[in-house]
Formats: C-alpha cells, sequence, structure tokens
C-alpha cells in the first residue's frame, strides 16, 4: 500500500471506521458510499492532495476502491 | 399504441421480430431503426420531426465537440448550444403555457387587464425522455468519457429505439448503444425470457393497475365529495396503481429489448422496502435518479460554487453545517429539475420540494441518529427498527403520491387538509370505498395481485433469483408457470365491457 491510499484510507475512516476499505472493490456498487458521503471525500482528497476533483471524475469507477481513488489523485497530480 | 395494446403486443412486436430475424447481421440496426421511427409516427406523427432533428443535431454537435480538439472554448460553445438547444426545445414545447400562466397571475395582480392567450402546443411522445438521453451523451462526448460515435443509425437508435421511446428507462450511451447495433440473432432462451417478462408486465399493468385506475379516477376528480380516510385510501390506491403500472410497463419494455438480446438498464429495484426518502429514490425510477445525479448533483456539488462554500464553511462553521450547506446547494436543483420535469404544474413542483426538504431533513438529523441508537444501544438493523424505518418511508411515499396525483397543488393541499376531518374508518368495508365501481371479485383479484407482486418483491430483496430458480425447474413445471401468466393476464384482466382502457400515465411525462 503506498502513501497515496494509506492517507486515502484514513480520510474514509473518519467518515465511516466500520468498513475494511483496504479490501472493499464495491464501494459505489454496493452502496457502501453514497452520493453524500463522495461529496464530502471529494473536498477532503482535494484539500489532501491539492487537486482538483470535477464533474469529469465523477464516476463510479474512480471510486469504488481505494486503489482506483489513489490513481484518479495521481492522474490529477500530472 | 401503448406497449400493453394488441397492435403492438401481436402485431408491431412480432412484426418487427420476424423482419429483424431473416435480415443480414449488418442490416439489423436498419430494420430496428426503421420500426422505430414507424413507432414515434404511429404515435406522434408529423412530430417525428423533432426526433429526426435531435437524432440529427446531436450527432452532429457531438462529432463537432470531437473535431474541436483542444479548443476549449469551442468544445464548450458547442456543448452549450447542444444541450441548450435540446432544453430550450423541451422548455418551449412543455413549459411555454406554464410560464404565460405565471404571466397572467403577476399581471392580473397589478390590475392589468389582457392576458396573454395560452398557446395551444403539439408536444411529441417520449421527448422528456430522449432530451435527457441526448443530454447526457452531449455531456459524456464534452467531458471526454465518450468518443463521438460517427455512425449516425447507433445515435438515432439510442435516441428513439421504439420500446423506450414511451417511458424510457433513461439510458446512458456507453450501457446501450453498441448493443442496438450489434446485430445479435434472437435465441430461444431471449424470446422465452422476453416474453415471461412481457406476461409478468401485463399481469401488473391490466389485472392490477387498471382495475386501480377505476378508484383512483374518482377519488382524484371529486376529490371535494371525500375526506377522512378517503384520503389516506386515495393515497395508497394510486400508488399502487403507479407502482404496478410504470413497473410493468417496465417489464414490457425490458422484455421487448431483451427478446433482441439488449439488456436495458432497471428501473425499479423492490422500492417498498426502502427505508428512508432518500433510498426510496435509488430504488425507484432509477434511471432518472442516475441522471440527475450524474448530469446535475456531480456538476454542482463540484462546480467552483460549491467549492467556495465548502472552503469558506469549513474554516468558519465546521463539517457538519459545511455539509448541510453543500447538501442543500446541490439538491435543491435536482429536486426542482425532477418536480418540473415531469410536468410544468404547480404540485410537481411542490412534489419535488417535498423530496429536498425530506433529504435535508436527513442531512440534518444524521449525527442524532447515529448518537440516538449509540445511547440507547438499539440495533438499528434489528427487526423492530427495521419495520419501523419502512412503514415511515411508506408514509413519506404516500403523501408525497397523494401531492403528485392531485388535479392542481390547491386540490392536493385541500384533499391533505380534508383526510384529518371526519375519518370515518368504517367506509374502508362499509361500501363506499367497495362500491366504487369494483365489484368483489375485483378487490379479490386486485389484492391477490398485489400479494403476488409484493411475494416476488420480497423474494428478489431476498437475493432469491426467480428467473434462475424456475429456468432449474423441469419443462412442465415452467410452461405450467408461462400459461399461468398468460391465463392470469386473459381471465383477470381489466379489459372489454366495464373497463375504459387507460393511458400510460409516465407517456404523459
Amino acid at each position: 500500500m503506498n502513501e497515496i491510499e494509506s492517507k486515502i484510507i484514513k480520510i474514509l475512516m473518519d467518515q465511516d471506521d466500520s468498513i475494511n476499505y483496504a479490501e472493499e472493490k464495491h464501494l459505489i456498487d454496493n452502496r457502501i458510499l453514497d452520493s453524500f458521503a463522495i461529496i464530502s471525500l471529494v473536498s477532503e482528497l482535494e484539500e489532501e492532495f491539492d487537486i482538483r476533483i470535477t464533474a469529469v471524475e465523477m464516476v463510479p469507477e474512480n471510486f469504488n476502491s481505494v486503489e482506483a481513488m489513489a490513481a484518479m489523485v495521481q492522474k490529477l497530480q500530472g | 399504441m401503448g406497449y400493453n395494446t394488441l397492435p403492438y403486443l401481436v402485431l408491431f412486436l412480432p412484426l418487427s421480430l420476424i423482419i429483424y430475424q431473416v435480415s443480414g447481421r449488418n442490416n439489423r440496426k436498419y430494420v430496428l431503426l426503421i420500426f422505430s421511427w414507424i413507432y414515434f409516427f404511429l404515435c406522434s406523427k408529423k412530430l417525428i420531426i423533432y426526433l429526426l432533428l435531435t437524432s440529427a443535431g446531436v450527432w452532429l454537435d457531438g462529432l463537432a465537440m470531437q473535431k474541436s480538439g483542444g479548443r476549449k472554448h469551442l468544445k464548450t460553445a458547442l456543448a452549450v448550444l447542444g444541450v441548450g438547444g435540446l432544453f430550450g426545445v423541451l422548455l418551449y414545447l412543455k413549459y411555454t403555457n406554464f410560464f404565460i400562466g405565471i404571466v397572467n397571475t403577476v399581471m392580473a395582480g397589478r390590475g392589468a387587464g389582457a392576458a396573454i392567450p395560452l398557446r395551444h402546443m403539439l408536444v411529441p411522445i417520449g421527448i422528456s425522455f430522449y432530451t435527457l438521453e441526448a443530454a447526457g451523451y452531449l455531456l459524456e462526448v464534452y467531458w471526454g468519457r465518450q468518443e463521438a460515435d460517427p455512425d449516425f443509425v447507433r445515435v438515432a437508435l439510442f435516441l428513439g429505439f421504439f420500446p423506450q421511446t414511451m417511458e424510457g428507462p433513461i439510458a446512458r450511451y456507453q450501457d446501450t448503444a453498441h448493443q442496438l447495433t450489434g446485430g445479435k440473432p434472437v435465441t430461444e432462451q431471449q424470446l422465452f425470457d422476453g416474453v415471461t417478462r412481457i406476461l409478468w408486465g401485463m399481469f401488473k399493468k391490466i389485472v392490477i393497475a387498471d382495475r386501480l385506475s377505476l378508484i383512483v379516477t374518482e377519488l382524484y376528480r371529486n376529490y371535494a365529495a371525500y375526506n377522512g380516510i378517503m384520503i389516506p385510501a386515495a393515497a395508497v390506491t394510486y400508488t399502487m396503481q403507479l407502482y404496478m403500472e410504470f413497473s410493468g410497463v417496465m417489464d414490457i419494455v425490458i422484455g421487448s429489448a431483451g427478446i433482441f438480446g439488449i439488456a436495458l438498464p432497471e428501473n425499479f429495484r423492490q422500492p417498498f422496502f426502502s427505508q428512508s426518502a432518500s433510498e426510496f429514490w435509488r430504488r425507484w425510477h432509477i434511471s432518472l435518479g442516475v441522471w440527475l445525479k450524474t448530469y446535475l448533483f456531480y456538476p454542482v456539488t463540484t462546480s467552483g460554487m460549491t467549492k467556495k462554500w465548502n472552503r469558506f464553511a469549513g474554516k468558519k462553521f465546521g463539517k457538519y453545517i459545511t455539509k448541510i450547506g453543500t447538501s442543500f446547494l446541490a439538491l435543491t436543483p435536482v429536486w426542482l429539475f425532477n418536480g418540473l420535469w415531469h410536468g410544468a404544474s404547480w404540485h410537481y413542483i411542490f412534489y419535488g420540494v417535498y423530496y429536498l426538504v425530506l433529504l435535508m431533513i436527513e442531512v440534518i438529523l444524521e449525527p442524532a441518529k447515529k448518537s440516538f441508537y449509540k445511547k440507547t444501544g438499539f440495533k438499528k438493523n434489528g427487526r423492530f427498527w427495521t419495520v419501523f424505518r419502512i412503514l415511515r418511508t411508506w408514509l413519506i411515499i404516500f403523501t408525497g403520491e397523494l401531492f403528485f396525483r392531485a388535479e392542481s397543488l390547491r386540490a392536493g393541499i385541500a384533499m391533505f387538509r380534508s383526510g384529518f376531518h371526519h375519518i370515518g374508518i368504517q367506509r374502508l368495508w362499509d361500501g363506499t370505498l367497495l362500491k366504487m365501481g369494483l365489484d368483489q371479485a375485483d378487490w379479490l383479484v386486485i389484492l391477490a395481485g398485489i400479494a403476488v407482486v409484493f411475494a416476488a418483491d420480497l423474494l428478489k430483496e431476498k437475493n432469491f433469483d426467480i428467473k434462475a430458480s424456475l429456468a432449474k425447474k423441469s419443462l412442465p413445471v415452467r410452461w405450467a408457470a408461462f400459461y399461468g401468466l398468460i391465463f392470469a393476464v386473459l381471465i383477470f384482466g381489466a379489459y372489454g365491457p366495464g373497463y375504459q382502457p387507460v393511458d400510460l400515465i409516465y407517456a404523459g411525462f
């Protein structure tokens, strides 16, 4: 697990610490994260990683797992 | 030609299937498109011009955006032109008279004499549905999540595929477009599954919904004559009618498409097992909810304005207030749009605002709810609280549908208020309700039918796959189930003398 993934897990744990985020690959498809959780998450990710997340990134594939979120963050960091 | 009518079921659909099947793989997409345009023409005659122009316009606009390359301003201008044009036409056709009405009311209030005359507008069938699909496609191309499609036939089929024309589901381009032009042959299995699904839909629509229609029409048309318990009765019967009708038509639509090997998105997922208003909207008219979330909710939540608020409020007020503010900023356009999309009338707007308020209450109460379960030690997922939340959600749904179905907002408010006068619960069984155009046998059929549908929903909720389980049964059992459905529809269907044909509710939106 890289540093970005660890930071994302910490943010997620602050929202709800009952989920094993490292293992879960269907956070959106299984409705573990709903749209309200996503919008909180987006602002936390933007602040933590100094990135700008736009409507373009708002697809389930980018939020289904911690790896997917980390990949999105890396892409946006350029 | 509704999907529940004989001309569609025994003529149009079989004919399209036969010609589709006997055509070569490469020609099948043309067969589908021609039948789709014929269907549209049969429903809306010369208004097909709107669909044709929309298809051509969207196809060209998508390609132009793709060709604009790195010129961001040009691409944005083309997206605004396309999406603005689509909603401009929708606004003009569906909402002109609504706005004229508002202007006239304001003018009359100021003592102005002459009112602007209302216009006679002809609205093509399904415009509310294909407009959303078209706008979704253009936004996907604009955002670079979807390549502009050079194949005009595919774009035109995506917007006009005949089973979806009247009531959706509102599909995403990347989910259905390529299936529509794949030219897959019809297989025996697809045919069996599709026809079974159509029969299931017919059962819901003409056995249950069309019977309830008699009661619903009377209660809402002559609402001033009813009060007390008759008002909840009106809310519940209409909610049942709407669910059986809309989900039944979706079964026919998805079954029809399924025979061609095309998987359309599901629009319902056991909505009456929802435990909150927000969950209800994730299970009811799902494709509209997904569209609103993808193309309105997320763009607003990721917009500069919302982020400014997040930064400002985050420092000043903390997480909780920030979340309430963000939710309000994002949910307001979603629910106003949802209400207005259903029609140009104040009671639809009220319906949208009603859910906006309920969802905001959910957001506001969330920490209190968490702390309630923590402090009391009650198990949130225990049976009592689960049933309590489901019943509470039913109350929310029934109340919402009362206003949704009311003849006007004024009528809705009058009905709601009169529900608290002269309760008279005996009217449920003394004949007032039971003899309102239906006899005892009709009521038995309605109650048995609803019980069957809810039993099926309960099994699905418990992840029991009825289709797979039936497929494992022996051939006689499968055919018995199949014929059971056919006979249920033929024997118990509300058609013929004593019944009026009932138009599709959502086709009017």
